[in-house]
């Protein structure tokens, strides 16, 4: 019995070639930073360097010309995805926007939708954010009560959104909300895109416990938005979001995002470490590069078309628990208290990762809720 | 999976189902009449010229059924001698990758460590310093020792035994540490069903344990380690077919075995766990599956093993080099 099903990766060009190609870049231009803000890198905000990243070609890489995209194939995405995560490469300005709101919009936007968001998205100049979250509707997302209700012309929307990552960043948030007067549950809900300048939306902060700010509340109170800004069918909202969901979890941040911390340990440790360092080493690896073929089995199923819902939720637990265990096994293995506040890039990454991978498991649904999903692969529930 | 394949993990489940209460010999004559010994042998020299990811596909199977016999020892020893240009060794045949001695004039003096059923076995393939030599075990002192599952890992003593030794260059014990990897992904998944099915069966408080929400966690939790198992070993076997880096796929295997061994407690523990006392007795057979997990951990490597010696290795590749290193090889593979 096995709830994962093995897909062959292969890309249709010479995967070394881009590789290479996206070194060069990195090398030029990959910023100077703090050494903690390599790790956990997709929510790390860099506009300068999202927007050359556009320029080069390596957003929006599977989506049609016409809309400024370049009609590679998903896997060479995938190549990009790991080279830019493996260096520590600051993309969380863009990610959400190249990762889940294009590609919706490919599927269920308007022309017109299309055409107003996609070229500023591949460009790397047009961010986005993710408003599903409540403060009464967290794993339990059918349980959504920010409403959008007809009126002339348009929608008005009121209501509360929560954790919303990047909504101090972003231009427009893709958003669930309960269309249908009175439904309950999955029914009733559609899909929006809500500018977030428009009058009646305010954002503000929530600063999180390293004293970042990156999620947000996002308040709508009486917001009015175009008839054109509804995403898909009207009442298929939850249908369209788990859809979404596939994008969001199925990628390698959910088991690479701070990679860095273990190539910083293995330069600390040198080329001949004692035998307590090389054994820790050595089982991360073995770790990092299993995940890593599991990882590139998800991108294959979902590049063939299929709906790898259940890997890709044994891949974001394994990974989300491996990118935890990380700064756990290093800090055990160091040999002195000193050696976590003496000011090296190994020290700064791993005191910031000590402090914000307990998110891991709960940001894109929690360690229980991919459980739950494995649980139901194995028809137990 | 290609079509051969496909038919070779037919055939395997079939003959392997077949044999689940038969005696070590009837059961040994059916797997050797299907002819999987010479599952690697090409087939311009008479063999079924399989790959190893064939072989990795069989291991599983195998493991899958706890198969009380050294099917992959076989294997690997007829394609060692093979590829030495020895005889291939008569009957069952078993391997030794740890020799205490050596062969001097044309004998073998020393021991040929824990080999599997080496008691039952005709013959076996010894690999020592770039050398391989057959003997056969009649001449043999056995010290008879087991594994926790009490498959034989036996002692053999040999006193001025003839051998001919001849080069080859496979690192057997490399190969040894996949067959195991693909063996445990069996067991694992085997486990795995077994437990879903008894959660599915067994009724507490009114209710199928599966309708537990702690119940499910943990299975899930099982079924996500016994996927890494599998991914791993899939793909280190198809590293080993491919060897793009030219070292039979070291990193590839350490990694998967390390990989595997890691998993074993997790999944033996929750196997039982969701089990109960059922679980926990000598009738039921799901000890089967998890005491040869137990075993295989420590056998070709164990988790300091693989953990040091990889670890050795990606601190020489420095902390970029380890990525350029593992996106190379699977790039070029
Ligand atoms: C860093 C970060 C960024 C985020 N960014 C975004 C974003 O951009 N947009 C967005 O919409 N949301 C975002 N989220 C919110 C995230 O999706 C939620 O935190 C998550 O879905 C869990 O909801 P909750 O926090 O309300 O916890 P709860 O749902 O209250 O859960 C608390 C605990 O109870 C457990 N639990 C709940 N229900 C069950 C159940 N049925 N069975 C078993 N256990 C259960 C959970 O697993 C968890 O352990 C972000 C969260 C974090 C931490």
């Amino acid at each position: 019995m096995s709830v994962f099903a093995i897909h062959r990766f292969a890309t249709s060009t010479d995967a070394q070639a881009l590789r290479a190609e996206v070194r060069a870049f990195l090398d030029e231009n990959l910023p100077e930073a703090n050494p903690a803000r390599r790790t956990n890198c997709w929510a790390v905000l860099d506009p300068d360097f999202s927007r050359r990243l556009g320029e080069a070609g390596f957003i929006g890489m599977l989506w049609p010309k016409r809309y400024g995209g370049h009609e590679r194939d998903p896997l060479e995405r995938y190549v990009v995805l790991e080279e830019l995560l493996a260096a520590g490469a600051p993309v969380g300005s863009h990610w959400i926007a190249d990762r889940q709101t294009g590609p919706v919009l490919l599927r269920y936007g308007t022309e017109a939708q299309r055409r107003k968001y996609l070229p500023g998205m591949a460009r790397g100049e047009l961010y986005a954010c993710i408003g599903l979250s409540e403060p009464g509707a967290g794993s339990d997302l059918a349980n959504i009560r920010s409403t959008a209700t007809r009126v002339e012309g348009g929608w008005r929307l009121k209501g509360q959104k929560v954790w919303t990552t990047n909504a101090h960043d972003a231009a427009v948030m893709l958003t669930l909300l309960r269309t249908e007067h009175g439904s309950e549950r999955r029914h009733g809900l559609s899909q929006f895109l809500v500018d977030l300048d428009l009058p009646g939306v305010e954002v503000r902060p929530i600063v999180d416990l390293v004293g970042h700010h990156e999620f947000n509340e996002v308040f709508i109170d009486d917001a009015e938005i175009p008839e054109g800004a509804l995403v898909g069918v009207e009442g298929e909202g939850w249908t369209q979001a788990t859809a979404e969901l596939a994008l969001e979890r199925s990628g390698p941040e959910r088991y690479l995002s701070s990679h860095v911390l273990l190539a910083s340990l293995i330069d600390a440790a040198g080329p001949e470490p004692d035998a307590v360092l090389a054994g820790v080493i050595g089982r991360l690896a073995a770790e990092l590069w299993t995940l890593r073929q599991m990882s590139m089995s998800v991108a294959a199923k979902l590049a063939s078309g299929e709906d790898p819902m259940v890997e890709a939720a044994v891949v974001k637990d394994l990974g989300n628990s491996y990118e935890q265990a990380l700064p756990i096994a290093i800090q055990a293995a160091l040999g002195s208290e000193a050696q976590l506040a003496d000011g090296s890039a190994l020290a700064g990454m791993l005191a910031m990762l000590l402090q914000s991978s307990p998110s891991f498991s709960l940001r894109g649904g929690t360690r229980e809720i991919m459980r739950g999903i494995i649980a139901r692969g194995l028809r137990l529930r | 999976m290609s079509e051969q394949q496909a038919l070779l993990v037919e055939s395997a489940e079939s003959i392997f189902e077949s044999v689940g209460e038969a005696t070590f010999a009837e059961a040994w004559t059916a797997v050797e009449d299907a002819g999987f010994g010479i599952l690697l042998v090409d087939e311009a020299s008479g063999g079924f010229g399989g790959d190893w990811a064939d072989f990795y596909a069989v291991m599983r199977e195998a493991g899958k059924r706890a198969l009380p016999l050294p099917l992959g020892e076989m294997v690997l020893g007829t394609w060692c001698a093979h590829r030495a240009g020895l005889e291939a060794p008569p009957g069952m045949a078993s391997i030794a990758v740890e020799v205490n001695g050596e062969v001097r004039d044309g004998h073998f003096s020393g021991v040929l460590q824990r080999v599997p059923w080496g008691r039952r076995v005709n013959a076996v393939v010894a690999v020592a310093s770039g050398r391989a030599w057959v003997l056969p075990t009649h001449g043999a002192r056995i010290e008879a020792r087991t594994n926790p599952a009490g498959e034989p890992r036996d002692d053999l003593h040999f006193g001025k035994a003839a051998a001919t030794p001849a080069a080859v260059d496979v690192d057997l014990w490399l190969c040894a540490a996949l067959m195991r990897v693909g063996q445990m992904s069996g067991a694992a998944d085997s486990a795995l069903a077994m437990s879903v099915e008894h959660a599915n069966s067994r009724k507490q408080f009114g209710r199928v344990l599966a309708k537990f929400q702690a119940v499910q966690q943990n299975l899930a939790v099982l079924a996500a380690e016994a996927a890494a198992v599998n991914s791993a070993g899939q793909a280190a076997a198809l590293a080993r077919d491919r060897d793009p880096a030219g070292d039979g796929a070291e990193l590839e295997i350490a990694a998967a075995k390390l990989r595997a061994n890691m998993a074993v407690g997790t999944v033996t523990s929750t196997a039982h766990q969701v089990h109960g006392a059922i679980g926990f007795t000598e009738e039921y057979p799901l000890h089967r599956l998890t005491r040869r997990l137990m075993g295989w951990r420590s056998e070709y490597g164990n988790d300091r093993y693989w953990a040091e010696r990889l670890g050795v290795r990606v601190a020489r590749l420095g902390g970029a080099g380890l990525w350029r290193e593992i996106t190379r090889r699977s790039d070029l593979a």
